[in-house]
């Protein structure tokens, strides 16, 4: 055996021919806090690769007159004034394969989950121009989130860029992981980046979606709180070109930026150190490109390009509710709408925080399945009208029925549309539940017996209201017959059910 | 206003004792101390030099080579080596020095600018290591 092992050593020396030729290499004239500045390389490339002396991995930033500036991917504390710098000629690339999934990978794609070094065939560059408008297709296929308030009010389309923005501990990870559980046999793979996240944070989420089935499907690319800030900037365009190959594969893909007020923040510590000159609360003045260049590589491909899809979820972290703030106003004007969710409400009870008032879809309205459309159309109404007599019941005045019944009714849909952490609904039981509510049936049910209405309906409408399920299923509408069917089964589990007997 | 550079500097300095000689050449050097004294710019001094002979190294076609080898090189060796190199730069002079370094094995390394040559034995171990990873 181990003659075997030396004797195919000695061919493969035997063989090699080294190749040699004239080099362009620099010389380190100073480095700090994950940067390095180089003079020599006249002819590298702006975001070139470049490898250390003691093989540190590093790409070209500002190409000035004398010097490059180089952001540093590995520990920087390893190099040293005078090392020599070569340039690799490749623009910065990522390894990417099927084998990514089920992993947790870095900025440069090595796996960090302690399992086996990963092994792929290909790279992909993490720079690349998005797709452009003829090979797009408009978004008109869903992305089941699996939670109410969003699926019937907000929905999502497969392309769509969604901003989910909050302040902190409003449950804005939350929606996303609650959103890749439910993808799970929806034909989706998903990608989620943490940008500075503590690694206790990720492990919490990584554990969740093994224990929810769903890593096999899931990629997770992280760039921890302790890393330079260099790999903070790069992860989400490792994680764009993760998903590229498997969009490229014509799958649909749902990424995550969790999240990009981190990425600004990063990228605004590398401008500085770079000595860009500061703009608007210190951010460069190309910090709109740095998310517009992400966020615009969302697309749903046509069939003739390859077909394919990626949907992007971008978090951003709000101050005190400020959504004018420079960071949260620029990825709202580029995302296709937004998520706002609110401390209040939080503390008030209603998780999903989501304030339907402030949040939008523009473009997730003509990937709604027909149905959901149905009985989320008269909800919608529902909300405004009652958010709107909300501050009139303040005064404790006497009111007409009318008004009585419009806030009832909203009351009864900000209750439906509470919904615990990790417990996707699926899109027909989201129908038949909501379909309860819009047209009057659980009017006479008292609000706290709301919830528990909705579970046992739910559970009761699965074996008694098949054919409208099925329909809702299959057809995404249901015929006369089914509804029939569920009118029926929603009288006769009212007729039953104990609470309301009382 | 753009900052100058030491670039924009040794060329200025270039450019205004080109083709001065005798007390003209002493008295735009003796300018040229008080500009560097008046704007402050001791400090940047050995850059700037360093920028002013590259720039007649290119005016006068001249390339500066930095040989290092494991024993001094001979005489003949020196002079093909020359010819090759003027050949292959396209230069009318090569400035040359040379350096010892035992650590290369055998064989030679040029360094041209930022351009380096390496065909030193320690270079093709290093290479066949990356290989064989």
């Amino acid at each position: 055996m181990a003659s075997h092992i030396v004797e195919n050593l000695k061919r493969e020396i035997e063989n090699f021919k080294a190749d040699i030729k004239a080099e362009k290499v620099g010389k380190v004239v100073e480095v700090f806090d994950g940067i390095a500045k180089v003079s020599g390389l006249s002819e590298v490339k702006s975001q070139e690769m470049l490898k250390f002396e003691g093989g540190e991995a590093g790409v070209a930033f500002n190409l000035e007159e004398d010097t490059v500036g180089v952001i540093v991917l590995d520990d920087f504390s390893k190099i040293n004034e005078g090392d020599t710098v070569t340039a690799t000629g490749k623009i910065l690339e990522v390894p990417v394969g099927s084998t990514l999934l089920g992993r947790a990978v870095n900025a440069l794609g090595v796996a960090i989950d302690g399992a086996s070094p990963i092994k792929t065939d290909m790279a992909y560059p993490i720079e690349k121009i998005a797709p452009g408008v003829i090979t797009r297709l408009s978004v008109s296929e869903p992305v089941a989130t699996g939670i109410k308030v969003i699926d019937a009010t907000i929905p999502i389309g497969r392309g769509q860029r969604e901003l989910i923005i909050g302040d902190r501990q409003t449950g804005k990870t939350a929606i996303a992981v609650d959103t890749i559980l439910n993808q799970k046999g929806q034909d989706m793979i998903c990608v989620y980046v943490s940008i500075s996240q503590k690694d206790s944070k990720l492990r919490k989420i990584q554990a969740r979606l093994e224990a929810g089935g769903a890593m096999e499907y899931t990629v997770i690319v992280s760039a921890g709180a302790s890393e330079p800030a260099p790999l903070s900037y790069l992860v989400p365009y490792t994680g764009v070109a993760i998903a590229e190959y498997f969009m490229d594969q014509g799958k649909d893909v749902l990424i995550i930026y969790d999240d990009l007020s981190k990425h600004a923040i990063a990228y605004r510590e590398i401008s500085l150190l770079l000595r860009r000159p500061p703009g608007r609360e210190a951010y460069p003045g190309d910090v709109f490109y740095l998310h517009s260049r992400l966020l615009e590589r969302a697309c749903r491909r046509s069939k003739d390009y390859g077909g394919g899809s990626i949907t992007a979820l971008p978090i951003i972290e709000t101050q005190a509710g400020d959504i004018s703030a420079y960071i949260p106003t620029n990825v709202i004007s580029i995302t296709d709408g937004q998520i706002f969710l609110e401390t209040d409400l939080f503390y008030k009870g209603i998780r999903p925080a989501v304030n339907v008032g402030l949040s939008v879809s523009r473009v997730g309205g003509a990937a709604q399945i027909k149905a959901m459309k149905k009985v989320a159309g008269t909800l919608k109404l529902d909300l405004a009208q009652y958010r709107e007599l909300e501050a009139f019941t303040q005064f404790g005045s006497d009111l007409d029925d009318a008004t009585k019944k419009q806030l009832e009714r909203g009351k009864r849909a900000v209750e439906v549309l509470k919904q615990t952490q990790y417990s996707p609904v699926s899109l027909e039981n989201q129908v038949v539940v909501l379909y309860a509510l819009t047209q009057g049936y659980m009017d006479d049910v008292a609000i706290e017996k709301i919830k528990e209405f909705e579970e046992k309906f739910a559970e009761y409408a699965d074996r008694n209201a098949k054919k409208f399920l099925t329909q809702v299923r299959e057809n995404k509408m249901w015929e006369e017959s089914g509804e029939a069917e569920l009118k029926k089964a929603i009288q006769d589990f009212k007729t039953s059910w104990p609470a309301q007997k009382k | 206003m753009a900052k100058i550079s030491n670039q924009d500097i040794a060329k200025s300095i270039y450019r205004t004792l080109k083709d001065k000689t005798g007390s003209a050449y002493s008295l735009t050097l003796k300018n040229i101390v008080n500009f560097l004294a008046r704007r402050r710019l001791f400090s940047q001094a050995p850059d700037i030099l360093k920028k002013l002979e590259k720039i007649i190294d290119e005016e006068n076609n001249a390339i500066r080579v930095k040989i290092s080898s494991v024993k001094p090189l001979g005489t003949h060796l020196k002079h093909d080596l020359i010819k090759a190199l003027e050949r292959r730069y396209q230069a009318k002079e090569i400035i040359f020095t040379e350096n010892i370094d035992e650590k290369l094995i055998s064989g030679l390394k040029f360094e041209v600018g930022d351009e380096i040559i390496d065909l030193s034995i320690k270079n093709k171990i290093k290479k066949l290591a990356e290989h064989l990873q």
